[in-house]
């Protein structure tokens, strides 16, 4: 063993968002997760119960189904009720469940998605003492919170609307002989998708940013930050039960309520992300 | 075992210092990590920091490489303050930490391209500067394999190829060999030392392992709980300690107290104690030592060897610890 002789030629030293740099931590970070199965197993499993067996479920029953929904439907909200109540008989339990129920429900998988990665890339770094590391690169406090914020709010948004159109076509396609015709996505679903979802992202990041910091793994940071995901809980039950009628201006009020909270923990969270605050946790 | 005094200093401090601290300090909510330090490392210079766990090591490394910020003090490392130039100065330096801090997911070849990626490299410059690395460190066969199943010598040295990707002027090694088999020790030893003679690139060496101290480093510094207790050359440092010559003479056998006796009054002679081997003396030079095997043989004592034995760094780290230990009143040994 020799020790190197030659010096490589200068790197160069970008001014600004050196986004060479970010990017190679958000592919470290991505790739390093692919092959966890510990993370990939439960991040997969939410979308793909809720946005593939779920409406595929809901659309075999329909298919069967021989019994009246108008007195449940009775029992909830006329501005839910009323435009699923005109609806054929055989329609109506793809249309509320499909249409409406499972659009709230939906919200979890941005959430969850984006804790879990965002608790590997913070607190994870730490559990796998490789924090210190990263530390000691050139990197600026700056380039390296906006790496692991994109590493886990663009698969976060990228997992979502990938699951939302697997489950329009297995929802449309099941639903089939008994609609006829394309029923999902409604408007509810699209501001769900392209308003909602990427707040809840964000605000799934903005949650685990704080709690990482002081948590030293990914299972105290998945504990501490958990109970983010009881509002879209309350949510989906009030949705369900009727409590809470998530219509579209509801949902884009939701949502910008959401974006607030969201990037008012994801900036306070950068202003505490330090080195000397990070190296002082290890 | 190196003794302090047989090997000849690798570089003399001249110039302007690569690396000057004042009053440094740092706390934790756990207590004082680094009280008042002010040290100098010169280009060119490997100067080893030594202490037991705890004793700021660590923790002086990140602040020069502006990881910490100090509470108190400042330091200047290549021109630049860490405090407020560390991502300028980061370009410069490389640091191999004490856990080797590679991702167990990603292959050797990932783990460095990354790094190279954040350094600035292109691409393809990364490429190849891994390759090259991984080939002269003999790790091109487990260049795609995750770093999961590699052992810890391997693993080090895979660290050690990330800290010199970049071709660092300055090179903190947080216990380099801590972990590793003997032969493994070895090499990187070996590799340390290359790194220091051949290059001219500044070293600061954190370790407790005193034999790699004294095969590596020009200058050694001492830590205890924070505090500088002793910095410069081993054998300015022992000479400042004793004044004497200490040697074992072997007589084949325990001296018996007749023959202490005639050791202890020959001339020169501070002390005399009776060894497994013979008896151990300490002597004011070098000049004495016919007196004292005269003394020996006259009491009656055969004497097979006399050989000086110049004070190691082990000694000199283990008398300043006595050192801190009765000034704090507690027996040497016992955790302060």
């Amino acid at each position: 063993m020799t020790a190197p002789a030659t010096r490589p030629s200068a790197p160069t030293r970008p001014t600004g968002r050196n986004w060479g740099a970010i990017a190679a931590i958000i592919k470290k970070d991505l790739t390093a997760v692919r092959r966890s199965k510990a993370v990939m197993i439960p991040m997969l499993a939410v979308p793909v119960l809720l946005l593939v067996i779920l409406p595929l479920l809901i659309g075999l029953a329909a298919r069967a189904q021989t019994g009246d929904m108008s007195s449940f439907l009775a029992s909830i909200p006329d501005g839910l009720s009323e435009p699923i109540l005109a609806l054929p008989a055989e329609e109506q339990l793809i249309v509320l469940v499909n249409g409406y129920l499972l659009a709230p429900l939906f919200l979890i998988v941005p959430l969850m998605v984006s804790a879990v990665l965002a608790a590997d890339a913070f607190a994870g770094e730490k559990e796998r003492r490789t924090m210190e590391t990263l530390l000691h690169l050139p990197i600026e406090n700056r380039d390296l919170f906006i790496a692991k914020l994109l590493g886990a709010f663009l698969p976060a948004v990228a997992v979502s609307w990938v699951g939302f159109l697997c489950f329009c076509v297995v929802a449309n396609t099941v639903a089939w002989p008994v609609m006829g015709r394309i029923f999902v996505p409604n408007s509810l679903w699209l501001v769900m998708i392209l308003w909602v979802a990427p707040a809840v992202a964000t605000l799934g990041l903005g949650v685990m940013v704080r709690v990482s910091v002081r948590a030293r793994s990914t299972q105290e940071a998945n504990q501490l930050g958990g109970a983010v995901v009881l509002p879209l809980i309350f949510l989906a039950v009030g949705q369900s039960t009727g409590l809470l009628l998530l219509d579209l201006p509801v949902a884009l009020a939701i949502g910008a309520v959401i974006w607030v909270l969201a990037l008012a923990l994801t900036i306070r969270g950068a202003r505490r992300f330090t080195r000397d605050q990070l190296a002082t946790r290890i | 075992m190196t003794d302090v005094a047989d090997r000849a200093p690798r570089s003399s401090p001249s110039g302007e210092p690569a690396i000057s601290a004042w009053g440094l300090t740092r706390a934790f909510p756990s207590g004082l990590a680094l009280d008042a330090l002010d040290l100098e490392v010169y280009p060119g210079e490997v100067l080893a920091l030594l202490g037991p766990n705890g004793a700021g090591k660590t923790t002086t490394v990140r602040l020069l490489n502006g990881v910490l910020a100090p509470d108190a003090g400042s330091s200047r490392v290549l021109g630049l303050d860490p405090a407020t130039e560390g991502h300028e100065l980061r370009h410069r330096t490389g640091v191999l930490t004490e856990n080797a801090g590679l991702d167990d997911r990603l292959t050797a070849r990932e783990n460095l391209e990354t790094t190279a990626r954040i350094r600035g490299f292109d691409r393809r410059t990364a490429r190849q500067r891994t390759d090259e690395l991984l080939e002269r460190f003999a790790l091109t066969e487990r260049a795609d394999i995750a770093v999961q199943g590699a052992s810890t010598g391997q693993r080090k040295r895979l660290a050690l190829i990330r800290a010199l990707l970049h071709e660092p002027e300055v090179l903190f090694l947080d216990e380099p060999t801590s972990g590793l088999d003997p032969a493994a020790t070895r090499d990187v030893i070996a590799l340390i030392g290359a790194l220091a003679s051949e290059h001219g690139r500044t070293i600061v060496l954190c370790t407790h392992f005193l034999g790699e101290a004294g095969r590596l480093a020009d200058r050694v510094a001492v830590l205890h709980r924070g505090r500088l207790q002793v910095a410069g050359r081993p054998a300015e440092i022992a000479a400042q300690m004793w004044t004497g010559l200490p040697v074992e003479v072997d007589l084949g056998g325990p001296a018996p107290e007749a023959v202490v006796e005639a050791a202890r009054s020959a001339a020169g002679v501070r002390t005399a104690d009776a060894t497994p081997a013979g008896i151990h003396v300490e002597v004011g030079g070098r000049d004495h030592l016919p007196d004292v095997v005269s003394a020996l043989v006259g009491a009656g004592a055969a004497v097979f060897a006399v050989t000086p034995r110049p004070p190691t760094l082990e000694d000199i780290y283990f008398e300043i610890e006595a050192r801190i230990a009765a000034e704090e009143g507690r027996p040497v040994g016992a955790t302060s």
